[in-house]
């Protein structure tokens, strides 16, 4: 490489790293008020630690094993309910967009099941399912479905009509219209659907630990506090908000490989 | 659901009585209701894990009557409610405050970006450390999951206002001030409005789930607490009462939203979802 061009890729690089920095900057002067504050003696250490020491604990916690096992079951139970309310409530939202009855049917009760807060449910599904994974999976599955199905259904019904019916004039049958046309016109709002309920099949995942305890970050954070090792709250807390910020980031990168022909900004 | 794209159906046609189509709609639901109670009353299912319809109902009328559920939906109400008006208010003022301010864009948003994806449930346990249990930490926590979906949806709101309308409004010499209230705030108002009503859902939750996780008072520890006690009669009553005051609370947002944006032009479009 010639040492212009390597010098002009390592001003790339430099301005690339200023630009995050900058970006950054806001994180950071709150990290720093936030170890100011704490090394100051302003607050108890049991009330707010010092990003060093909360940087420090998540360090220990991650070579005992504390941090990534928990993480797995959680990311389990959150993606198993997911991966199920994705399949049920595509599977509803096409029909209620193909079939009248399906939509007589089903849209008062998705109307009713939509807003209700499903997280009520906890004691139900501790009942019926045990406080292991099955109730958790079922419990996301439940709550995620709704806007599954309601995206879905938007998608399928936003599918021009005209397209709908030059198909069904050249013959097409109805299973064939559906896995050639509406499905895949609805895929983006589909995908729409699944970023949206990412991030609560994850708050779900987390509060149901939380609440019911059996394993997973969630029952890890609510074991710290009992005990009050406040730093190992915080790094529980963090470890959470890092693992949506990343799904977050992932789904984006799949959702332009998966539909490139999309380009929508939701 | 979208009324324009829904199918015709029997009940849709004129001959009907507006009464006869409402309860159309709603057969559905009283399906499940009678399904609920015939497979308990056949004793498909054990009656130790599922009361019938009628018990819940009855156990929701004695707690109605003793006083019980209303106290504890109240306390409820209060914390959810009164975090959503705090929360949406600051959500307002600060989504107008990135979309009109690069200053504050530049560094608001990256906090925003940042704390959205967090579930705010995580933060009850630290608040209970910081506050102790109660209103405090209930109403916090509601506040900051709804200040998120507000700030978002007024920003968006407000950065898609032509420019032009902005412009003109400048060039008569419309005043900073007036230009937040009489131009910006008003164009935005269907999108603030949306974030709102995903900030009503997760004001609901917020506070049953603080409620659950330690609490005193409330109707999710009311559930909880038949729960733990075995009376799941009393269980799926307060069950049953928190979806209807969720449902209830919806609809009211949005026959609200309707009757105050009827001058706009694309809520009759925009707004049938969910």
């Amino acid at each position: 490489m010639p040492v212009a061009e390597r010098a002009h890729a390592a001003r790339g690089a430099l301005d690339a790293l200023w630009a995050a920095l900058r970006y950054c900057y806001p994180l950071l002067l709150v990290l720093l008020l936030w170890e100011l504050v704490a090394r100051a003696g302003l607050v108890r250490p049991l009330f707010l630690p010092t990003v060093t020491t909360v940087l420090e604990q998540f360090w220990v916690l991650l070579f005992e094993g504390e941090i990534v096992a928990p993480l797995l079951v959680s990311l389990y139970r959150a993606f198993a309910g997911l991966a199920l309310a994705v399949v049920f409530g595509v599977f509803a939202g096409l029909w209620m967009a193909r079939s009248k009855w399906a939509h007589w049917a089903l849209d008062p009760l998705v109307s009713l099941g939509f807003p209700a807060p499903k997280i009520a449910f906890v004691p139900i599904f501790i009942l019926w399912f045990g406080i292991d994974h099955l109730s958790k999976i079922l419990l996301v599955a439940f709550t995620c479905v709704f806007p599954m199905i309601v995206a879905t259904y938007h998608g399928a019904a936003a599918v021009s009509r005209t397209v709908i019916w030059s198909a069904e004039a050249m013959g097409t049958s109805e299973r064939k219209l559906l896995s050639r046309i509406i499905f895949p016109a609805a895929q983006p709002y589909i995908f729409s659907g699944v970023r949206v309920t990412v991030p609560v099949a994850l708050i779900i995942a987390f509060t149901a630990e939380m609440i019911a305890g059996g394993g997973g970050v969630g029952a890890a954070l609510m074991f710290a506090q009992r005990f009050f090792q406040t730093p190992t709250v915080f790094v529980y807390i963090l470890v959470m908000l890092a693992t949506g910020l990343v799904l977050d980031l992932v789904i984006l990168r799949l959702r332009h490989w998966l539909i490139p022909w999309d380009d929508e900004a939701v | 659901m979208a009324v324009s794209v829904a199918p015709r159906t029997w009940w849709s046609g004129g001959s009907y009585p507006n009464w006869l189509r409402a309860a159309g709609r709603y057969l559905p639901i009283a399906i499940v209701v009678a399904v609920w109670q015939l497979v308990v009353e056949l004793d498909l299912v054990d009656r130790a894990f599922l009361p019938s319809f009628g018990e819940t109902v009855r156990a929701l009328w004695e707690m109605t009557r003793n006083g019980e559920i209303v106290v504890n939906l109240l306390v409820s109400l209060y914390r959810a409610l009164g975090g959503l008006v705090i929360g949406s208010v600051v959500g307002v003022a600060i989504g107008l405050a990135m979309a009109t301010s690069r200053r504050a864009d530049q560094f608001l948003g990256p906090l925003v970006a940042t704390t959205y994806s967090l579930p705010k449930t995580s933060l009850v346990p630290l608040f209970i450390l910081w506050f102790g249990i109660g209103n405090v930490t209930n109403m916090l926590s509601v506040m900051l999951a709804c200040l998120l979906p507000v700030i978002v949806s007024t920003y968006h709101g407000v950065k898609a206002v032509p420019p032009v309308i902005v412009w003109s409004a400048r060039a008569m010499g419309t005043p900073h001030r007036l230009i937040l209230w009489r131009i910006l705030l008003p164009s935005a108002s269907l999108s603030i409005f949306t974030g709102i009503r995903i900030a009503l859902g997760f004001c609901f939750v917020l506070t049953i789930s603080a409620e659950m996780i330690a609490s005193r008072t409330g109707i999710g520890k009311l559930i909880f607490f038949y729960g733990e006690s075995g009376a799941y009669a009393y269980m799926f009553g307060g069950l049953l009462a928190i979806v209807i005051v969720a449902y209830a609370a919806d609809r009211a947002l949005l026959a609200a939203m309707h009757y105050l944006l009827r001058w706009h032009d694309s809520i009759h479009a925009a707004h049938a979802g969910g």
